[in-house]
């Protein structure tokens, strides 16, 4: 590209992201606005920006589905790396021919739509008195995250030199050795980046709480929409639980986006 | 003893790089054990993980199988029996299911294609050393990690006429402020508006990666052979972009099929089933109207045609997409 086009190009670029960022912006803006404020159209600028909407929302039972969520979603993220990262190692060292096996798997749990598992679910967990419990979100959602940790942890353990490991073999040390002292401390930074992943998944996760949830457990994305129902629809505060919903995805996706694209086609594309 | 598990390690090693499963002939009793517990610990390592995916994913879907074969209605536990193919004789001459499965064709049809060319065309446009891209691509990360249920609100929002920047925007240009969402023509479109939004950087990223790989050598080659710009692109370009094309679609093409919160949110699947794709009307069957074993059958229809879907698309590409 030579001088000429740059300007231009960055001028288009910079352009293109606000309008992509726009309508997340204008949310944003929205919940830092008093009630009939956030309705004026066109918005005014500058305004004095205003945390009511927020204070509202931790008064009331909002602040309970966001624990929920928060405890499900880690929960659920370490039970996933506890069975998965063991798994995934194998998988890695052991040149298990159910390789192939465990990806044609991950894609085609993929495929399924949640309300195939959630139909099975929801049926046991009636006759099992899971409904409305942390553990039973914990449970469907190892549907995805399972699945999703053993192949990305795999694609992170090919990526270690495995001499290391065979240096520890010489000094009379076993595979559980070797794994727990070499493997896992050099793939911190897989373990990381996969438990994000899993955390956000299980974090947005909007069906199945819906489903297997009524009020003692819901999670913060239901709870919007219940609430949105039972105070006829006041804008700021929606976009105040979004807004707080929002933040900590945001910030998390923008450490892992390198894998990103990797982690959304688990099964399908080479790490 | 240390020797000993040298000497193991060296042709376990030796095994390894020869392929060889079995011990080699001359193998020792030790050597042998030592292989077997370290097959153990693997499959000890392996086990917890797998049977626990058999119990959550695989035992399941069987289950999902075996209620579509009945006439289960949440309100009557008795409705727990074989009934054959009822349902799926039903499901055939039923014109909402047909409805639905129109409206995921047109959502899945216009948002892929959609996502498809915006998202090579800017991911073209950003292909360069330009300083700003590290920044301009988390900021185009957002949409799509985004909660869904934040996108499906912020469309709300913007969709709604009197409170919204996009309505005021549209009057400002003297342009017609739909209700969007209460107008049945244009209440899918509204979706679809909000899912390119959402999935299109997926793809912009896909193929701004593939670009950012592609060999020098094959374009440089076309140019001394003097291939215009457009011929190098369609020639050259194209073609060793299938793959990342292919795969982008496929996914695409999946989560399309997966709609749910936007349609929820934003419209309920209507005004009247405008926006009624076949998953928010197994939903509707099976716990709105209770239906389960329905529900269950419309599902298990759902997953053969998007498995279905995949294999042609996957065949399509002519195995340039190893499943790996």
């Amino acid at each position: 590209m030579n001088r000429t086009h740059r300007a231009p190009t960055a001028v288009v670029t910079i352009g293109l992201t606000l309008l992509v960022l726009c309508p997340v912006l204008f949310m944003v803006q929205m919940s830092l606005r008093t009630g009939l404020e956030a309705f004026r159209m066109p918005p005014t600028f500058p305004f004095t920006p205003t945390l009511q909407n927020f204070a509202a929302l931790f008064e009331g039972k909002f602040v309970r589905s966001l624990v929920n969520s928060v405890v499900t979603s880690t929960s659920t993220t370490a039970l996933a790396l506890f069975l998965g990262v063991p798994a995934a190692y194998a998988f890695s060292r052991a040149r298990v021919r159910a390789t192939g096996l465990v990806s044609l798997w991950t894609l085609a749990t993929r495929m399924a739509p949640p309300i195939a598992f959630g139909i099975p679910f929801f049926l046991l967990y009636k006759d099992l008195g899971l409904i409305d419990t942390r553990l039973g979100l914990v449970v469907i959602y190892l549907t995805f995250n399972l699945s999703l940790v053993i192949w990305m942890m795999r694609a992170f353990f090919d990526g270690l030199p495995r001499s290391l490991e065979e240096a520890v073999y010489i000094d009379g040390a076993g595979v559980v050795r070797a794994f727990l002292r070499i493997a896992l401390p050099l793939s911190a930074p897989g373990l990381a980046t996969t438990a994000i992943f899993t955390f956000l998944l299980s974090w947005n996760d909007f069906f199945y709480s819906l489903l297997l949830t009524r009020s003692a457990a819901v999670t913060a994305p239901v709870a919007i929409v219940n609430f949105m129902n039972y105070e006829s629809w006041e804008w700021g505060k929606v976009a105040a639980a979004a807004t707080v919903i929002m933040l900590p995805v945001v910030a998390l996706s923008i450490v892992v986006r390198k894998y990103l694209v990797r982690g959304l086609t688990a099964g399908a594309v080479r790490g | 003893m240390t020797e000993r598990i040298a000497r193991a390690a060296a042709s376990e090693r030796i095994a390894a790089a020869t392929g060889e499963v079995m011990a080699l002939p001359t193998a020792r009793p030790t050597r042998l054990s030592w292989r077997r517990a370290r097959r153990l610990t693997f499959a000890a390592f392996v086990a917890p993980a797998v049977i626990v995916l058999v119990v959550v994913t695989i035992l399941p879907l069987l289950y999902l199988v075996a209620t579509s074969f009945t006439p289960l209605d949440l309100t009557n536990p008795a409705s727990l029996r074989w009934a054959g193919l009822m349902n799926y004789r039903q499901l055939a001459g039923d014109d909402r299911f047909w409805n639905s499965v129109w409206v995921q064709a047109r959502l899945s049809f216009w948002t892929v294609s959609l996502q498809l060319v915006i998202g090579f065309g800017v991911a073209l446009l950003l292909n360069g050393r330009l300083r700003l891209l590290e920044l301009v691509r988390s900021a185009f990360v957002v949409p799509m990690v985004l909660p869904p249920v934040v996108v499906a609100l912020i469309w709300k929002i913007l969709f709604t006429p009197d409170i919204s920047i996009l309505d005021w925007a549209l009057g400002l240009l003297h342009l017609p402020q739909p209700a969007w969402l209460a107008d049945p023509r244009l209440a899918l479109w509204a979706v679809i508006i909000a899912d390119v939004w959402e999935w299109f950087p997926f793809v912009m990223l896909m193929l701004l990666a593939a670009l950012q790989m592609l060999p020098e050598e094959p374009l440089e080659a076309a140019r001394l052979d003097g291939a215009s710009a457009w011929q190098a692109f369609r020639y050259v370009t194209l073609p060793l972009l299938r793959p990342a094309i292919v795969v982008a679609t496929l996914f695409r093409l999946i989560d399309s099929v997966k709609a749910f919160p936007h349609i929820f949110i934003m419209t309920g699947g209507g005004p009247g089933t405008a926006t009624e794709v076949t998953n928010y009307y197994a939903y509707l069957e099976g716990f709105s109207y209770t239906y389960v074993g329905y529900s269950s059958a419309i599902i298990v229809v759902m997953l053969v045609a998007t498995l279905g879907m995949s294999l042609a698309v996957l065949r399509l590409s002519s195995r340039e997409v190893e499943v790996e």
